[in-house]
């Protein structure tokens, strides 16, 4: 028994008791022991889940699956991928003796930090989703992020899953060579375009230099790719989507039919993922359609809140995922309203510049009458939708509550749109005006 | 009136929503009926560069601006002609550096620029990257005002002899520093992303008047309603306890 460990799951229950969460346990566990997360005997499956956009909504997915399936799993689900988050985990679901209590392990781990943490998780899977560009301050280049899980895969010889319609992150499967590369990959459907203005990254081919050719595009750079001169992109997909239906909500893997999870081109994406998991795991696929079909995750993804009308929140923290939120909001009918929380703390990155890479003329609907911004750099925002010529739908109201209330008072379907650290804040929020 | 518009590698070097620049710049053209062209050059795109009354260059990653380093000092001369034409220039980061002596990376590679002016840059190491808020007083032709803009860039840019401004709060031309970005008769140069011009419409007006006056000398521009604005910048000025 390790006394160290005692404490931190003895702060950890409390806490629970007090109905509170949190990271307080993992930090105290750092401090302590900076090795802490290197002492635990891991479980027989350990999945690691990384990547841009998704990470926390891939992890659920495969969680749950695994729960369908029987399988004792613990994961972060919160999306506390940070090396707190993950020592709290681990603490919490840990005997005396750092032994973990589960037959399965999945961990969404922020991309930046990986590298640090990879050995010391003992991973069987690693699975990555997307390399978009985010938060430029705090991530640096994508070439550094990129490099650096280049760095720590090269010599891993699990399985690593990657989606294999982003050039950024099959480049992975060409310095990997130990490992058992998986691809996942969907086929063109209703959205699939010839062109893009979406796309930043993956003009050019990592082996060769030459421009990348494009026989469709799903969203940013995501897609259907090849380099014409050495055949980067020819990947031989493990789980291939087809037939993705929006009418329907639904898709097909090897001829069979599976509930398409939140019904967008990037909820396809993460299903795929966490289908390509289950096949490397041999888990009936029935597992993953059941959560598909039922799960509901909350944090902020799509989720619904009853105010005086139905009010939708989703995350947002880069142009990518914006962009796909905005093509969501504008595809469902009849007048709303919408705010867009824009903070600045550590968590959002404290460069809001990325909002002028983003397309806010998405929101020029006549059906969207008044879009508040809101946060600690509302008038950023508000400023960013006067160049879309919204000046006159924009209404400043910097604190959040306020900003919540008015939303509520209007009687009205909305819609908000919040930077990391104030998504866990207005949540709160939301939930205090539903018992209003 | 009309304006020619230049901008650089539109696809290669744009980091940071620098292309929100752009936007300000069409706009608050257009908004005083002036017609603006943006007209964009990239690799091995052939563009007579001193057809243009405004060149504008970003910055770009790493990668990018190894791509563009070649292609850009193959136009030397057209834009030694484009300066000489009075074409008005604004470079932000990547396009700031480019402009000077050379740049000098970590491994100690000198990579020789395109020299037009006296400044030169060198890489820094990890613990020296100048990232954050960054607010300036700065003099444009004759009026002084306070900008505010993100800077994020590992190089160190020493030797400015005529600075854009003085740094109030922020790193600047190196860390911590006292002054940031280059500034002359034509040219606007600086790290400040944000984008910069969003926030700074004075800057924009200015950037606007240099360029109009190759064709139409000095010109003066009509008042517009820069409320949210003066607004966004005032909220980062207060942050920056500048005001």
């Amino acid at each position: 028994m390790d006394i160290r460990l005692k404490i931190v799951q003895w702060s950890h229950r409390l806490l629970q008791r007090a109905g509170r969460g949190g990271s307080f346990p993992g930090v105290l566990a750092l401090k302590m022991d900076p090795q802490f997360i290197s002492r635990f005997h891991m479980p027989e499956t350990v999945i690691l889940v990384t990547g841009t956009n998704g990470k926390t909504t891939t992890n659920n997915l495969i969680a749950e699956s695994l729960r369908a399936a029987g399988i004792k799993t613990i994961n972060n689900r919160r999306g506390d991928n940070l090396n707190v988050g993950i020592a709290s985990l681990l603490a919490a679901n840990s005997d005396g003796s750092f032994n973990i209590q589960a037959d399965a392990a999945v961990i969404e781990v922020d991309e930046l930090t990986l590298y640090r943490q990879f050995a010391n998780l003992h991973p069987t899977h690693l699975i990555v989703n997307n390399f978009f560009r985010d938060q430029l301050d705090r991530a640096g280049e994508m070439e550094t992020i990129i490099r650096r899980i280049q760095e720590v895969t090269e010599n891993f010889e699990g399985h690593i899953i990657l989606n294999g319609d982003d050039p950024n992150v099959i480049r992975i499967a060409d310095s990997a060579k130990k490992a058992k590369i998986h691809f996942f990959s969907v086929a063109e459907n209703p959205i699939s375009r010839k062109t893009t203005d979406e796309a930043s990254e993956g003009k050019f081919c990592p082996r060769c230099g030459r421009p990348l050719v494009y026989d469709y595009y799903q969203y940013s750079h995501i897609g259907r790719f090849h380099c014409d001169h050495d055949g980067f992109g020819n990947i031989e997909p493990d789980v291939l989507v087809t037939d993705v239906d929006y009418d329907k909500e639904q898709f097909t893997v090897e001829g069979r039919q599976f509930h398409s999870f939140m019904n967008t081109i990037y909820g396809v994406y993460n299903c795929a993922g966490c289908l390509t998991v289950m096949k490397t795991l041999g888990v009936d696929p029935a597992a993953s359609d059941e959560v598909f079909a039922n799960f509901i995750i909350k944090e902020g993804r799509n989720e619904l809140f009853q105010l005086s009308q139905p009010c939708v929140i989703n995350l947002i923290k880069n142009p990518t995922g914006a962009n796909e939120v905005m093509k969501y909001i504008t595809a469902q009918k009849g007048d709303r309203n919408l705010c867009i929380f824009l903070n600045d703390n550590d968590q959002d990155g404290h460069d809001v510049s990325w909002i002028w890479d983003a397309h806010f003329e998405r929101l020029n609907v006549p059906e969207i009458k008044t879009i508040v911004c809101s946060g600690l750099r509302a008038y950023d925002m508000a400023l960013r939708l006067k160049y879309e010529g919204l000046e006159d739908r924009v209404k400043v109201i910097e604190e959040d509550t306020a900003a919540v209330h008015w939303l509520n008072e209007q009687n009205m379907p909305s819609y908000i749109m919040a930077t990391y650290t104030a998504l866990h804040r207005t949540r709160a929020i939301l939930r205090k005006e539903e018992k209003k | 009136m009309k304006l020619k518009i230049l901008w650089m590698y539109h696809d290669l070097m744009d980091l940071y929503g620098d292309k929100g620049n752009i936007e300000v710049l069409r706009r608050r053209a257009e908004k005083r009926g002036i017609e603006c062209v943006v007209d964009t050059c990239t690799l091995d795109e052939k563009k007579e560069i001193q057809d243009y009354d405004l060149f504008f260059l970003g910055g770009g990653a790493d990668r990018e601006q190894q791509l563009i380093f070649r292609d850009l000092l193959g136009r030397r001369d057209g834009i030694a002609a484009a300066m000489d034409s009075g074409t008005a220039f604004l470079l932000i980061c990547g396009g700031y550096q480019l402009f000077g002596q050379y740049y000098k990376d970590q491994d100690g590679n000198v990579l020789e620029s395109l020299g037009f002016f006296d400044y030169y840059t060198v890489a820094s190491d990890r613990d020296h990257r100048c990232i954050g808020n960054i607010a300036l007083e700065a003099a444009i032709d004759g009026d002084t005002f306070m900008m505010v803009g993100f800077e994020n860039h590992g190089g160190q840019t020493m030797n400015v002899q005529t600075p854009l401004g003085r740094v109030l709060s922020g790193h600047g031309n190196m860390y911590r520093s006292e002054f940031e970005g280059f500034l002359n008769d034509q040219v606007v140069a600086t790290y400040m992303h944000g984008p910069l011009l969003p926030k700074n419409p004075a800057v924009a007006d200015k950037i606007l008047m240099r360029a109009l006056k190759r064709n139409y000398g000095e010109v003066q521009l009509a008042k517009l309603d820069d409320t949210l604005e003066d607004k966004a910048r005032e909220v980062m000025l207060k942050r920056l306890k500048v005001i």
